[in-house]
């Protein structure tokens, strides 16, 4: 716990004296002890989890104010840890030594997971705004990216299906829905996504975008936007700390590919329709080098480095979570 | 009990309680209730029932014994106050909600560890109750085996991915049919419903779209009134009556531990009586000829986008309707289409 404020402090300095598409300062993390897991639990995919007042505290901008329940998004971050839990048992039993928990939602602005509940071997990353959003952490010392509770692209059928602050996001060509984007830029690093957990929706399309055999468990089925035939938390559990198991063993035995796309990348992205005329006016107003406008709330950033792609999209969360 | 949630919401809206304290001005014209015609598609891409019968039935155990389990609210144990007690304060309901999720979990619990003592292998649990738009039941404190349906709008919302490999269906906290002097008594969107001109509760309306895929409804408990109108539409199935009803919000209840232990042995003997063929599903004839009445209740704006439904026929007065098919399921998903109307999140 005491990480984290050295962690965070020089990121909101950053924020404010830094133009916004350098690189941000982030400090190391101490070198890992042994093999080191990245772990971006996710909610809207999490075992039970099917409707928004159950990931969402209300305090994360005047639209998510009347979208919580506290009597839900409390239970839920429970169920978040102890989830997280599993995963780094499931690792630690396969051999791994060293734990990082990068908060992937932005529920409670990225603060979500039970500190006090959490495995004390982990360094939780939580908080926002913060570099790469959800790669925070990544550099070159991790051995694998787990994903757990992640939810389908935008405009698919599965449970609280969206993509950051867009309809569409497509790099090269190729729709990425999030966990596709985080697993671009943590390639940069030469650094493979071993896990994912979520829907059968998520599960099923982020197959088809990484390409790679990596164990993925569906902790739900969806049946709506809004409904999923579900397990029970205790058996979702069971099922992340078996597959992180495996999915450590042949991770570290190097079986998972990067997921690599030709550069530079041409990256373009759709602002949501149903966001207000003001984060359309926000993001005009990044000047961010490279980005141009190629429509109403179109935009194309063409670029080399996949970690840009994660400075604006720290950037754009900005505006919309303001 | 969805017109009310909506209405309740409204009436927090509306510049009445303004009003009382400025006597002297006029109060202006309350502004029109927001009206939202987007139908489930549009809105939040309700799966179509087929897909989520797809879905959940490689699921099933198809060497064991399966029961699917509807769990309402109205006719758990000592329920009797839809204000408080039957939704959530963030949906205009109160603090003792929290403690009936808790029993309507426990109630749940009881009728599992009674069928797997009788040989039930498996469970899917449907949250059936709309106060916190399905997700009343606790997930981390329900049996872990059981799978559990929740969230909304969901497929043909009480029977969403119900499929021949279920074995049995019961329903947990069940309430009386509209217009009877059960607590909190009421029927989906109607005052009546019936098909083959024969009345049917939701109870019933399970039964029906289970039976025809045979599939029969063995247990229900809920106050006096639920069990003996259940018992006449259905035969002698499996009854718990947990409390006796004395007004629509009053009643006589046993303790929640008493009514735990009858759920358990009833659901046990359920599963026997399953299992020996003693049991039958429901099975009407087809076509099926559905008619039904809008509550009362409703103002016409609900019962105009009632009639614009494909497939329906005035009959018999403004607000009723008639409905013919040769398939459950199309019964269950027009049932579906008409709770969406009136229970949009």
């Amino acid at each position: 716990m005491r990480l984290l404020v050295p962690l965070c402090f020089p990121v909101l300095l950053a924020a404010q004296v830094v133009p916004p598409s350098a690189p941000p300062v982030v400090p190391k993390l101490p070198p890992p002890a042994g093999f080191r897991i990245l772990i971006i639990p996710d909610m809207e995919g999490m075992g039970s989890a099917v409707d928004i007042h159950e990931v969402i505290a209300g305090n994360e901008g005047e639209q998510y104010r009347t979208l919580t329940s506290d009597d839900y998004w409390q239970r839920f971050r429970g169920l978040l840890t102890q989830e997280v839990n599993a995963v780094i048992a499931g690792a630690r039993g396969a051999g791994a030594g060293s734990f990082v928990v990068n908060e992937g939602h932005g529920g409670n602005l990225f603060a979500n997971v039970l500190p006090w509940d959490l495995d004390t071997a982990a360094i939780l990353v939580r908080g926002f705004p913060k570099p790469l959003i959800m790669v925070t952490g990544i550099d070159s010392t991790v051995g694998t990216l787990i994903f757990t509770g992640a939810h389908a692209g935008a405009g698919s059928p599965g449970v609280l299906a969206h993509n950051f602050a867009f309809d569409a996001f497509t790099v090269n060509g190729t729709t990425l829905n999030e966990v596709g984007i985080n697993a671009l830029i943590a390639a940069e690093f030469g650094v493979a996504v071993s896990m994912v957990s979520g829907d059968d929706v998520l599960i099923r399309e982020t197959r088809q975008i990484l390409g790679n055999d990596f164990v993925g468990i569906v902790t739900k089925y969806a049946v709506g936007r809004m409904a999923a035939i579900t397990f029970s938390p205790a058996k979702v559990r069971r099922m992340l700390q078996d597959s992180s198991a495996v999915a450590v063993r042949r991770a570290m035995r190097g079986s998972f590919r990067p997921y690599r796309l030709p550069k530079p990348y041409r990256v373009e992205f759709t602002l949501r329709r149903s966001y207000p005329e003001m984060v359309v006016q926000g993001v005009d107003s990044l000047r961010w080098e490279g980005l141009e406008k190629t429509g109403d709330r179109s935009y194309r950033l063409v670029t080399s480095d996949a970690r840009q792609m994660g400075y604006l999209l720290d950037a754009i969360e900005r505006v919309v979570l303001h | 009990m969805s017109a009310r949630v909506r209405r309740l919401l409204l009436a927090s809206l509306a510049p009445a309680a303004l009003a009382a304290q400025q006597p002297q001005q006029a109060p202006p014209a309350p502004p029109p209730p927001p009206r939202d015609s987007t139908p489930p598609e549009a809105y939040y891409g309700v799966t179509e029932w087929r897909e989520a019968r797809a879905k959940l039935t490689p699921l099933m155990d198809a060497r064991g014994f399966t029961v699917y389990i509807i769990g309402d609210m109205e006719g758990l144990a000592a329920a009797v106050r839809n204000a408080t007690e039957m939704r959530p304060p963030t949906r205009g309901g109160g603090t003792d909600h929290e403690r009936f999720r808790v029993e309507l979990t426990d109630e749940i619990n009881a009728v599992i560890a009674g069928a797997r003592e009788a040989g039930a292998t498996q469970f899917v649990v449907n949250d059936g109750h709309g106060g916190t738009l399905f997700r009343n039941t606790l997930p981390d404190r329900l049996d872990s085996e059981a799978i559990l349906i929740r969230g909304y709008p969901k497929p043909i919302v009480m029977s969403t991915g119900l499929n021949p490999e279920v074995d049995v269906i019961f329903i947990v906290g069940a309430h009386a049919n509209a217009g009877t002097p059960g607590i909190i008594s009421h029927s989906f969107a109607f005052d009546s419903f019936t098909v083959n001109g024969r009345m049917l509760n939701e109870a019933g309306i399970a039964a029906f779209i289970g039976g025809e895929m045979g599939v029969p409804l063995a247990l229900a408990s809920g106050d006096q009134v639920l069990t003996a109108e259940t018992r006449e539409m259905l035969g002698p199935i499996e009854t718990v009556t947990t409390k006796l009803a004395m007004s629509r919000s009053a009643g006589a209840g046993y303790s929640p531990a008493h009514v735990h232990a009858e759920l358990r042995a009833a659901a046990a003997r359920a599963v026997r009586r399953v299992r020996t063929g003693e049991l039958k599903p429901l099975r009407l004839a087809r076509p099926y000829q559905v008619r039904f009445c809008m509550r009362a209740s409703y103002d016409p704006w609900f019962v105009g986008q009632v009639r614009a439904l494909k497939g329906l026929r005035q009959d018999g007065g403004e607000r009723c309707f008639a409905y013919t098919s040769q398939s459950a399921e199309d019964v269950g998903d027009l049932l579906n289409r008409i709770e969406w109307i009136v229970l949009k999140p």
